[in-house]
């Protein structure tokens, strides 16, 4: 009988080997949405499939299924990477290397500095018709897709404007009014302003203000008639009086205890938009899907207690905004521009803002937004698009070089965590700013 | 093969004058003869000028290559720019972030490589004993092997957060009464938590090579030094080991090519923190990561490359020290047919 045991315990083994094998080898998931019509060949041409990459919380998912039920033709495999700053190195290690950009990619208006060095890579929308629609788009963000030579290689969805996102509850339990109109009444100023009602919460209740200074930094940034490069494209950081005034008045904010401290992106898997570490939050269009995401993970809801302003310290600004190109190398590039330029017609960018509060670009949609006022139940019921709208009247992007997301998350990025970490003072952090700045980017 | 070493059967049967020449069979020679000849003489280097030309094809020229682009400015997307000679290297040499990255990655290095052979030697010692169903705990030490590093990295990543109540390794510090831990942040706690990874992945990897060596010791040394008295951790220390040295000599060194490269654990240790580049500081930053930073963060491909033959010639170097560590050792290994032979005399003798 030993024989029989030993041969049944080997038989037990292979088998279990064998399906651990097959587990650990097989292939990666399919990734194919949804399937062409059945069987009916459409009049705009043989089927075809589209790759396309996206970053961040895009709000197509929806969408992609809407144009492939439209054309039955056409099937989407849709790629998404996590951040932006992945998403850029994505996108310019297969520039570099000439293949492996999907059909569509989306781009970031951060690295059009560097992407317009080499704009010949992707094709120009106006072969595929995007002339005739140039007037749908803010004038700034039509020109801001358009290389030096009058072409453009960018289709414009979604503009940053800016509001802050606030927790209501927190808010009331501080004393400080907890309705929207009056909280926008209490932080419409300036940035010293916005601070020093932290330093009243802050008082009342011994807990930080804002998440981390990486973001408020940003949006301070932002706000400038320019940046980190002028208009020119030189280098605008050292002898900066209005950016360094900033700088101060932030570094006092970080170490009066206003910021939390927080890893940007991971905000302790989303447990702190929920347990009240922190009270406020800069909120761009597209960080609302963010922001969104990161209470559903931390266990949050509606309930949760968040809700929107409709006021941005300093004014009104732009900080981010994403364009869709189609790479020469694509194979399909008729199909894929008439992609793109479905994408970004007015109602589906309505569309896109419902799924993931993208603020749109085009004026009809912008226009849309703020009349039919939408109340989202997340942030208790505010009317975001109209307030975004608001938001946005007036407001341009700024000009960005070509090392500005460079400079915005590895030079001042580690300068603002040394703030928060308390391992320099406002001194300090900008003097390692400035010699990172000249390591990385002057001689870099 | 004999056939080929005969002579080649020659049509002429009848003796000639000088036609008695093994190699050249006579001057008479048909194009079989020449051909059996070229095969005996050449399909050596036929059969294995594949793994060559394949190596010529992905290894020698990408690495001349890469020299051709560490003398030259060479940007990113735009591609070749003007000779600058050996620019590139000194701008490395004298780069503080250069010189970060070569202590952190010695330091990950260290960390995660000798836990992992001494963790590797009591794994295979344990395994080369009789224990029920041996052969699934054999092969249950390699999973952590098949496990691709990028799964790994992530779930290391998210055990070793930073904050105090959502990180599991913080946990369980505070489970045993200890303050929290900033593993992103701390430079050190960074480094012990990377090479934690390292050493999960290839402890039981070398364990079985190890394991491999130990099997190939005489069961009679054991048995004499049992007889002897020796307990089995002498045993070990005193048999085991020396019988094993070439193999340890042969992980040590892998083992340190592999560490001196590491890349996917640091990249994804904290990604979405300036980009992914090893810490906001660069606390972590190896030198591979490094590189990469400077290739497709910096967009910068000639230092890149200079960076990539400056650790080239590191590795080199000490892959030689390796070599000729292990070549004085292996001349100490003269002894041990002695000590065998002394065993193997005593016991012979106690017959």
């Amino acid at each position: 009988m030993r024989g029989n045991r030993s041969r049944f315990a080997s038989i037990v083994a292979i088998g279990a080997v064998s399906a651990l094998l097959l587990a650990g080898c097989s292939g990666g998931n399919g990734g194919n949405t949804g399937t062409p019509g059945a069987g009916e060949s459409s009049t705009t041409g043989a089927a075809v499939t589209l790759t396309v990459t996206t970053f961040g919380t895009m709000g197509f998912e929806g969408l992609y299924d809407e144009y492939m039920q439209l054309n039955p033709n056409v099937t989407i495999e849709a790629t998404n990477i996590d951040t932006g700053g992945n998403a850029r190195t994505d996108a310019f290690t297969k520039i570099a290397a000439g293949s492996g950009l999907a059909d569509v990619v989306a781009l970031e208006e951060g690295w059009l500095g560097a992407i317009m060095e080499v704009s010949d890579v992707f094709v120009d929308l106006k072969d595929y018709g995007i002339a005739d629609r140039a007037a749908e788009w803010l004038d700034w963000k039509y020109a801001q897709g358009t290389d030096p030579g009058g072409r453009v290689i960018g289709a414009g969805t979604d503009i940053g404007p800016e509001g802050i996102c606030y927790r209501q509850d927190l808010f009331a339990a501080a004393g400080l009014p907890s309705d929207r109109a009056e909280v926008a009444t209490l932080l419409d100023g300036d940035w010293q302003n916005f601070f020093d009602v932290g330093r009243q919460y802050q008082q009342a209740t011994g807990k930080a203000w804002f998440d981390q200074s990486g973001f408020v930094w940003n949006a301070m940034v932002n706000q400038l008639p320019e940046g980190y490069y002028t208009k020119a494209g030189e280098l605008n950081i050292e002898g900066n009086t209005e950016m360094r005034a900033r700088w101060d008045s932030l570094a006092a904010a970080s170490a009066d205890g206003l910021s939390a401290a927080q890893t940007a992106w991971d905000w302790n898997g989303g447990q702190s938009f929920v347990d009240g570490t922190f009270a406020t939050f800069v909120c761009p269009g597209w960080m609302l899907g963010v922001v969104k995401g990161q209470i559903e993970a931390g266990g949050g809801d509606a309930t949760t207690g968040w809700d929107f302003a409709d006021v941005f310290p300093g004014g009104a600004a732009n900080w981010g905004g994403s364009f869709l190109a189609v790479p020469e190398t694509s194979e399909n590039k008729e199909a894929a521009a008439a992609l793109v330029l479905w994408l970004t017609e007015s109602d589906q960018q309505v569309k896109q803002f419902e799924a993931a509060g993208n603020f749109p670009s085009t004026v009809a949609a912008a226009a849309q937004l703020a009349e039919s006022a939408t109340p989202d139940p997340i942030f208790n019921g505010a009317p975001v698009g109209a307030i975004l709208a608001g938001r946005a009247e007036g407001v341009t992007a700024q000009f960005k070089g070509p090392d500005d997301s460079l400079i915005q998350e590895n030079v001042f990025g580690v300068a603002t965590q040394a703030l928060d970490t308390g391992t320099a003072n406002g001194e300090q952090a900008w003097n390692q700013a400035i010699q990172l700045l000249n390591d990385l980017v002057v001689n870099g | 093969m004999a056939s080929t070493l005969d002579k080649p059967p020659r049509k002429d049967m009848t003796a000639r004058a000088g036609a008695d020449d093994p190699v050249s069979g006579g001057s008479r020679r048909t194009w079989r003869d020449r051909l059996s000849w070229l095969d005996f003489k050449a399909s050596p280097y036929l059969y294995i000028s594949p793994f060559f030309l394949l190596f010529a094809l992905t290894g020698l020229f990408p690495l001349i290559y890469t020299v051709f682009v560490a003398v030259h400015d060479w940007d990113l997307l735009s591609g070749q720019g003007k000779f600058v000679g050996f620019a590139n290297f000194t701008t490395t040499l004298g780069d503080r972030f250069f010189w970060n990255s070569i202590e952190n990655t010695v330091s990950i290095f260290l960390w995660g490589t000798i836990p992992q052979i001494l963790g590797a030697l009591l794994l295979a010692a344990v395994l080369d004993q009789h224990l029920k169903a041996v052969t699934f705990w054999r092969m249950g030490v390699l999973l952590p092997y098949v496990v691709t590093p990028v799964a790994v990295a992530l779930i290391f990543s998210s055990i070793f957060r930073n904050s105090a109540d959502t990180s599991l390794a913080n946990n369980l510090l505070s489970a045993v009464g200890l303050d929290p831990i900033e593993w992103k942040r701390d430079r050190l706690a960074s480094h012990v938590a990377i090479g934690s990874m390292v050493n999960w992945r290839w402890t039981g990897y070398n364990a079985l090579i190890l394991l491999a060596a130990m099997q190939a010791v005489s069961r009679d040394l054991y048995e004499a030094a049992a007889i002897d008295g020796a307990g089995a951790v002498r045993r070990f220390f005193s048999i085991t080991i020396p019988s094993i040295r070439p193999t340890v000599i042969f992980v040590i060194v892998t083992a340190t090519v592999y560490g001196l490269q590491i890349f996917a654990e640091p990249r994804l240790y904290d990604v979405a923190n300036a980009g992914g580049i090893g810490g906001s500081e660069r606390q972590f930053q190896t030198t591979v990561l490094y590189l990469w930073e400077m290739a497709f963060f910096r967009q910068n491909l000639g230092r890149a490359s200079a960076v990539a033959l400056l650790l080239f010639v590191l590795i080199v170097s000490i892959g030689l020290v390796n070599f000729f560590l292990s070549a004085r050792i292996s001349t100490g290994e003269a002894k041990e047919p002695r000590k065998t032979r002394r065993l193997r005399a005593r016991r012979g003798a106690s017959r």
